[in-house]
């Protein structure tokens, strides 16, 4: 299956509560308890990056409150996508405008900041 | 011209006028991912983020490891409460609602769960909580452990509304502290991640209802002249004084039976207000009270209903820096008349409005209205792309003159000699703390400041 494709699934099944919320059962199958950065080109796998969408970006990134863009939307991200992945990092891990430094995601790495994007925006930035 | 007090307090013309731009870092492309708190102002290091998904890994962690632990909920905090070079606990996974029980309108959640996520879970198990602070972002376990507050004479800070909790020990021990045990009660529950790391919190709550919202436009003194008597007659009140005018929004807040009709604010409103706004924020501040005025006299009533958890918190969307410090009630007015007059005659040029509010007092040691008599808490706030420092430090000594304790995740300068003689049970605190604690494991830098410990 697309790996795309799957993450999109697993965002749906969380966000619409059919895997529940909450309890010791969240726990199954997410990363290890102690993060370690992990090389950029490898990624984080789709549930955690699921797990942390719905948990911190989605706060703002759906509604496209105080101006963030939203989830896939790609008028909302063109200009961004346009400056590039390690700016779009930048303002992500240090705050940008309305955008509080981490984005509410304080279990993120920049790997996982990375996937994000790419998810958010619709398509793997450069 | 239409406006209101919401289209007034989260407009983005304050952060577009003064450029919005930070510092540049740069950025590492490996190694640990800096830490910094929402307002951007506080950084540090962790030599790693530990992000449980049980308490069981959490005891496990405590005891395989050693070295300094400060535990991060969402980051809210101004305070240097997280920043460490040690390991950090991030509780991002430990979210949601645990159990709950009917009969009692208690439930029980995991630490890590964002306070905007509780009023809807609660409302499907016909529960809702009885007040909430300003911004519900914060996690259950950070805002409650820091003494955060909503508004309301009848109503104490949100740890006052917790029944019991579940804290890891540095030593890796599972303590379910209760009522029963009094002193490890009282001071668990604002204990700012000193006493170990709190896992689970059980809330006690009410009924669902909703809330009428009214926000209107007054004169400050004539506010407070009859606060009391407002905070008397409404579940809550609050004023948002303007800076450089004579004006004050005034928010009261009831429950009803009304309809729900909360609309959000049209693009047309929140344009007039920018409009406006820029106009006098590019006047210097001693010449800036007419304008003010002139504007806050065209600021329109308005009101709002919606089921309780959507009317007492707010999205902010501007990010700023925040001080605030709470005096007892009979001092309130003149506490804040005194701040108000000293930022107009140093002319402070400052635009964000100041907090008023009422809290009910509480059993905890450290909350800020801890003890018999409410409090009267004042906030005063800069834009985060401003110094806070050189605003705050002429404020800071007018709140100290009335006694004035220091919200636990606001900036604050004080240290351990002057927070003894603020809080009776402070002495207290520090020896459970040391007893709990006896390598100091919980402390960084701020932390040994505020509970005097030299390690």
């Amino acid at each position: 299956m697309n790996k795309r494709l799957a993450l999109l699934i697993v965002i749906v099944v969380m966000v619409f509560g059919i895997a529940g919320c909450g309890g010791s059962d969240q726990s199954q199958g997410v990363e290890p308890n102690l993060l370690e950065e992990s090389p950029l080109e490898e990624g984080p796998d789709s549930v955690r990056v699921a797990r942390l969408w719905s948990q911190s970006c989605a706060l703002c990134h759906v509604s496209g409150v105080a101006g963030a863009p939203r989830s896939g939307n790609a008028d909302d991200w063109a200009a961004r996508l346009a400056t590039g992945k390690p700016l779009l990092l930048k303002h992500t891990i240090e705050g940008y405008n309305n955008m509080p430094p981490l984005g509410y995601c304080m279990a993120c790495t920049e790997a996982d900041f990375s996937a994000l994007i790419d998810l958010m925006a619709g398509g793997v930035t450069k | 011209m239409k406006m209101s007090r919401r289209t007034l307090l989260s407009s983005s013309v304050i952060a577009a006028l003064y450029g919005a731009t930070r510092p540049s870092m740069a950025l590492a492309s490996s190694g640990q991912t800096p830490w910094r708190n929402w307002s951007g102002a506080l950084m540090c290091h962790p030599v790693a983020r530990v992000s449980p998904t049980t308490e069981a890994e959490l005891a496990e962690f405590f005891a395989n490891s050693s070295g300094p632990v400060r535990p991060v909920g969402s980051g809210h905090s101004f305070s240097p409460l997280v920043p460490t070079d040690g390991h950090l606990v991030v509780l991002d996974q430990m979210t949601g609602l645990l159990k709950h029980d009917a009969d009692a309108l208690t439930a029980t959640f995991a630490a890590g769960t964002r306070l905007g996520d509780i009023g809807n879970v609660l409302n499907n198990i016909d529960q809702a909580m009885f007040n909430l602070p300003d911004i519900d972002r914060q996690t259950l376990a950070g805002a409650a452990s820091t003494g955060t507050h909503g508004t309301g004479i009848d109503f104490k800070s949100l740890s006052g509304y917790v029944t019991q909790l579940r804290l890891i020990s540095p030593a890796g021990e599972q303590l379910d502290i209760t009522p029963a045990d009094k002193d490890l009660f009282n001071a668990a529950r604002v204990s700012v991640g000193a006493l170990g790391v709190i896992t689970e919190m059980t809330l006690q709550n009410r009924s669902p209802y909703r809330l009428k919202q009214s926000s209107w436009i007054m004169k400050t003194n004539e506010a407070l002249s009859q606060f009391d008597q407002q905070a008397a007659n409404h579940r809550h009140f609050e004023l948002f004084p303007l800076t450089h005018s004579d004006y004050s929004i005034a928010l009261a807040t009831d429950e009803t039976d009304e309809p729900i009709n909360n609309p959000t604010a049209s693009p047309e409103e929140e344009a007039a207000f920018d409009d406006a706004m820029r106009g006098w924020m590019l006047v210097p501040p001693e010449q800036r009270k007419p304008l003010v005025n002139g504007l806050a006299e065209m600021i329109e009533p308005s009101s709002r209903v919606d089921v309780s958890h959507r009317i007492l918190a707010n999205v902010r969307n501007n990010r700023f820096n925040e001080m605030e410090y709470s005096v007892p009630i009979s001092a309130g007015a003149e506490c804040l008349q005194e701040v108000l007059r000293t930022i107009e005659q140093k002319r402070i040029d400052v635009v964000f409005p100041l907090e008023y509010r009422y809290v009910a007092p509480d059993d905890t040691w450290l909350s800020m209205s801890s003890g018999d008599e409410g409090h009267a808490a004042i906030s005063i706030h800069r834009i985060a792309t401003e110094d806070y420092r050189p605003y705050f430090d002429v404020i800071e000594p007018i709140f100290w003159k009335y006694h004035g304790r220091p919200h636990w995740g606001k900036v604050h300068s004080l240290e351990a000699t002057e927070l003894l003689a603020l809080y009776p049970e402070f002495g207290r605190f520090q020896a459970l703390r040391e007893k709990l604690d006896p390598q100091g494991r919980m402390l960084n830098d701020h932390l040994r400041k505020l509970f005097g410990v030299n390690l």
